[in-house]
C-alpha cells in the first residue's frame, strides 16, 4: 500500500472564496491520495467541512476583526483532518442542536456536520474559536 | 464560483430551473430569486435540474425546502430530478428524501406533472 502525504494551509477571509479554497483542498487531497471522486467517505467529509466552514466564514469574521479564518487540511494516518480557527463569538450553545423537522429551512449544518464526521471538536481558545474536523477513510 | 440558473419553460406550464455550481450557502440566494419568478405562475409546478448542482449544503437544501412550502401554498408541485452521489447524501442524511421525490432525469420528472 502507498503511503501518501498531504498537507495543505490556507487564509481565508471572504465567503465566496473561502468556499472555494475549502473545496479545491479536498480536490487537492483527493488527487494527491489517489482517490475517485466517488470516494464516500471523502463526500461525507467535504459535506461536513461545508458545513462548518460555511458558518466559519459567515459568522467567524465579525464586524471590526481583520483577522482572516486559518484553516489546515492534512492526512494523519488512515484519517483526514481539518482545522479551522475562528475569532467569531463562542459557539458552544448551538453545539448539541439536533436535526430540525423536515418543514424547517435552517438549523441543519452543525447536526450534519456531528453525523458526517468521525469526530466533531469544538473549544473555545481565548477570543477564538478552534474546530478539528476528523473522518476515518 | 457562483452559482447560476438557467430558467426554461418546458409542456404544461412547467418550469424547469437548472442551476449550475455550489448550491451552498453563497450560492442560494441565486436559486431562491429564480423560484421567486417561477411561482409566479399559477399553479406552480417546477423541476429543478440538479445535474449541474455539484454540491450541496444545508443552506441550499433550505432554499429548496423554502422553494416547496411556497409551491405547496400555491397548490402546486415541486421535483427534483438528476442528483449527484453527494446531493443524494444530503438528502438521505436530513430525511428530506422523506418530501423530495426526486428522479433519475428531469424527462422522468416531466412525466405526468
Amino acid at each position: 500500500m502507498r503511503s501518501h502525504r498531504f498537507e495543505f494551509r490556507a487564509s481565508l477571509s471572504d465567503l465566496v472564496e473561502g468556499l472555494d479554497v475549502l473545496h479545491q483542498s479536498v480536490e487537492r487531497f483527493r488527487r494527491a491520495t489517489g482517490r475517485s471522486p466517488d470516494d464516500l467517505s471523502l463526500i461525507l467529509f467535504e459535506t461536513a467541512l461545508g458545513e462548518i466552514g460555511g458558518n466559519v466564514l459567515t459568522h467567524g469574521r465579525p464586524r471590526g476583526t481583520s483577522r482572516p479564518v486559518e484553516y489546515a487540511l492534512r492526512l494523519d494516518g488512515d484519517e483526514i483532518v481539518a482545522s479551522l480557527t475562528d475569532s467569531g463569538p463562542p459557539v458552544h450553545e448551538h453545539l448539541g442542536r439536533e436535526m430540525p423537522s423536515l418543514e424547517h429551512e435552517d438549523g441543519r449544518g452543525l447536526a450534519m456536520a456531528r453525523s458526517l464526521l468521525d469526530e466533531l471538536g469544538y473549544e473555545r481558545d481565548g477570543d477564538l474559536n478552534r474546530w478539528r474536523l476528523v473522518k476515518r477513510l | 464560483m457562483a452559482l447560476e440558473v438557467e430558467t426554461r419553460p418546458a409542456d404544461n406550464g412547467v418550469t424547469v430551473l437548472a442551476p449550475t455550481g455550489r448550491l451552498d450557502v453563497a450560492g442560494a440566494p441565486a436559486l431562491k430569486e429564480a423560484i421567486g419568478e417561477a411561482v409566479k405562475n399559477s399553479p406552480p409546478k417546477v423541476v429543478i435540474d440538479l445535474e449541474g448542482v455539484s454540491f450541496v449544503d444545508s443552506t441550499g437544501l433550505g432554499s429548496v425546502i423554502a422553494a416547496l412550502k411556497q409551491i405547496r401554498k400555491s397548490q402546486g408541485e415541486l421535483r427534483l430530478a438528476a442528483p449527484n452521489q453527494q446531493v443524494r447524501v444530503v438528502l438521505e442524511l436530513t430525511t428530506l428524501d422523506r418530501v423530495f421525490p426526486y428522479y433519475a432525469t428531469v424527462e422522468e420528472a416531466l412525466t405526468g406533472l
